[in-house]
């Protein structure tokens, strides 16, 4: 009762309400531009927060996730482009009913499913995410060092086309993260004697170079192919015989989504397409999938939007990002100085209970914004590439001098940026990298030193503590069934060619 | 394949400096069991034995069916838009944030090959004005000064 009333107190004596909506429809602008994932949405709105409180902050990242995924399905149902990757699933069956002149229907059911998925993924949250965290009570810093090596392992199933190449990645992140002082000593490391370097190489910036200018080179004079979108379509909300009839779907995408988004590395896009798949599976009008089906919308969009908030639980719980999105939430939790676990919940209950009412507004919200902000949506998507690029690049370079009025912090995103563009030539997964810029000095390198200070340098400490040595056999088993998944990969590619 | 053993050489060449800038570490009356230079060593060696792996794998196992790629840039096309980024920098120190920003803006749609009209200028002009007022206005952030002006 009490955190009721403590969430209603919040709604009218703090920012809470203007930070949801803002997330929410910078996320649904975001996620409707073709180009711009969830991540990259998210990425762009990082420097904005830097300043903020760490409640709306964290509202504002939070919601942006949840209003993404449902403006990745305007473009996916208008003009066969998918906003965000979760959002292709959607396009299937979205697009069909576009071509049948049924767009606002397929709308409408994308973002009544949103609101359902996002609601449940939401009771999810608040049910499980703080019994989940009183396990990390018991952490000692042996426990957090396992907990580390098990969210690096995460790179195993991140890196699905190559393991090496994720643990190449990887190992550059945990590179870029030894720049700085060191936490333990006190002396600099790879600062080259530059004063602007002393402090370490934030995420923050990382992220955005890796996910936000890379993009704008990859994509750099390549000619838009998208076309021109319908500007007289108007959400139509389901009514209650459709409610009727997508409700097994949603209920199948609901599910889907809490598993998936439970698991690290999992996300929306192969939640969403699981959903497609079994809501196809479970159906009574099977022969309507891939000919505008409104069961092919529904499932998918509840899936990815449960998704948005059951991803929170592991973040939350333990500090383990399962996607690009929450590894760009923890990077935000970071900056202001919010550990994952149990004492976030203790000494940071206000940031939880706003992160809920926040999450739960923005669900409830986004039919309303969402029928509002279809018209800026369609008018944003019709713009030249030429200028959107231009905006997005003044964003990125605004924002970041914003964080600490420095244009060494300008050009630290650039290079993060050329870093980006070279992974992207070669292969290498950017997840990988931001784990190890996030987890590796913070959480692995401390505790593996703090470990052996505490045990006089006697490595049989790590033996001694039985959570981290299920972590450590965790990471063992991940790593393993990812190489054995390769291995199968790589035997039936062979067997293909032959 | 040859895409495979340039990346091995490169991340070779990445763990070989990186581990010769780690011996400049400075010792520290603090340092623990591991030190500092600890990680910097382990990161340095493990790169360059997954750099090993992966030029190794590109000689041994043959390359697979080439996947549909979406279109891209080509690098000095993608490196264009880098440098006018970069151009940013010493721009905004010298003629301010709105300057810097209009030329930015300006710069980059030309770049990615709108027409120089006073269409582009208008849009310049006002993106510019757009993120001053963003910025600078409401959000009072403050941006580049500038020593011209």
């Amino acid at each position: 009762m009490d955190e009721i009333a403590n969430a209603l107190n919040m709604l009218v004596t703090t920012p809470l309400v203007p930070a949801a909506l803002g997330g929410l429809i910078w996320g649904m602008l975001g996620g409707a531009c073709p180009g711009l994932s969830a991540s990259i949405t998210m990425a762009l709105l990082l420097p904005f927060t830097y300043t903020l409180a760490p409640m709306p902050a964290i509202v504002m990242l939070a919601t942006c996730y949840i209003g993404a995924e449902y403006g990745g399905s305007i473009p996916a149902i208008l003009i066969r482009t998918p906003g965000t990757n979760a959002s292709a699933a959607t396009m299937l069956d979205g697009y069909e009913m576009n071509r049948q002149g049924r767009a606002g229907e397929a709308l409408g059911i994308s973002l009544w499913s949103g609101v359902v998925g996002g609601l449940f993924g939401l009771t999810m949250l608040v049910m499980l995410t703080e019994p989940l965290s009183r396990i990390a009570l018991l952490f000692r810093p042996t426990t957090y060092f396992g907990l580390g090596i098990l969210g690096l392992s995460v790179i195993a199933s991140l890196s699905s086309k190559s393991l090496i190449k994720g643990l190449a990645a990887a190992l550059l992140g945990l590179m870029i993260a030894t720049i700085g002082t060191d936490p333990i000593s006190g002396v600099s490391r790879f600062t080259f004697g530059q004063p602007d370097l002393l402090s370490g190489i934030q995420p923050l910036f990382v992220m955005v170079g890796l996910y936000a200018v890379t993009e704008l080179m990859t994509r750099s004079g390549v000619p838009s192919t998208i076309m021109k979108p319908n500007t007289t379509v108007r959400v139509r909300l389901p009514r209650f015989p459709m409610m009727k009839k997508i409700a097994r779907s949603q209920a199948i995408g609901c599910t889907i989504g809490t598993l998936e988004g439970l698991m690290p590395g999992a996300g929306g896009t192969i939640a969403a397409f699981i959903a497609y798949n079994e809501s196809k599976r479970w159906s009574k009008y099977k022969h309507e999938f891939g000919h505008g089906a409104e069961e092919g919308v529904a499932g998918p969009e509840a899936a990815n939007n449960t998704v948005a908030s059951a991803s929170l639980i592991p973040l939350l719980s333990f500090g383990i990002p399962a996607s690009n999105s929450g590894a760009v939430l923890l990077g935000g939790l970071l900056i202001h100085g919010l550990l994952p676990g149990p004492r976030l919940f203790e000494q940071n209950a206000d940031v939880i209970t706003g992160l809920y009412a926040g999450s739960f507004i923005a669900d409830i919200a986004q039919v309303l914004i969402g029928i509002m902000i279809l018209p800026v949506a369609i008018w944003l998507v019709n713009r030249p590439k030429a200028y959107r690029s231009a905006f997005i690049l003044a964003l990125v370079l605004s924002g970041v001098f914003s964080v600490h009025m420095s244009l060494f912090d300008v050009g630290i995103v650039l290079s993060a940026g050329m870093l980006g563009y070279f992974m992207k030539q070669f292969g290498l997964p950017f997840l990988p990298a931001v784990l190890g810029v996030v987890l590796g000095v913070a959480l692995v390198e401390s505790n593996y030193r703090r470990s052996l200070v505490l045990s006089g340098g006697d490595f049989g400490i790590f033996l001694e503590d039985p959570i981290a040595i299920a972590f450590f056999v965790m990471a063992g088993l991940i790593m393993i069934g990812s190489l054995a998944g390769e291995w199968r990969a790589s035997r039936a590619a062979k067997a293909s060619m032959a | 394949m040859r895409k495979d053993l340039l990346l091995s050489a490169i991340l070779l060449c990445i763990a070989a400096f990186y581990y010769w800038v780690s011996t400049d570490i400075p010792v520290s009356t603090l340092e623990d069991e591991v030190g500092p230079r600890g990680l910097p060593t382990v990161l340095a060696a493990l790169l360059a034995m997954v750099a090993i792996v992966i030029g190794v794998r590109a000689i041994l196992i043959p390359a697979g069916p080439a996947e549909a790629k979406e279109a891209e840039a080509p690098w000095p096309r993608a490196l264009g838009m880098l440098v006018i980024g970069a151009l940013y920098i010493p721009v905004a120190d010298f003629i301010g944030y709105w300057g810097a920003l209009l030329l930015l803006i300006g710069g980059v749609s030309v770049y990615e090959r709108m027409k120089p009209t006073w269409r582009t200028a208008a849009v310049a002009v006002g993106g510019a004005t757009f993120f001053w007022l963003l910025f600078v206005v409401v959000l009072g952030v403050r941006q580049p000064q500038g020593v011209l002006f």
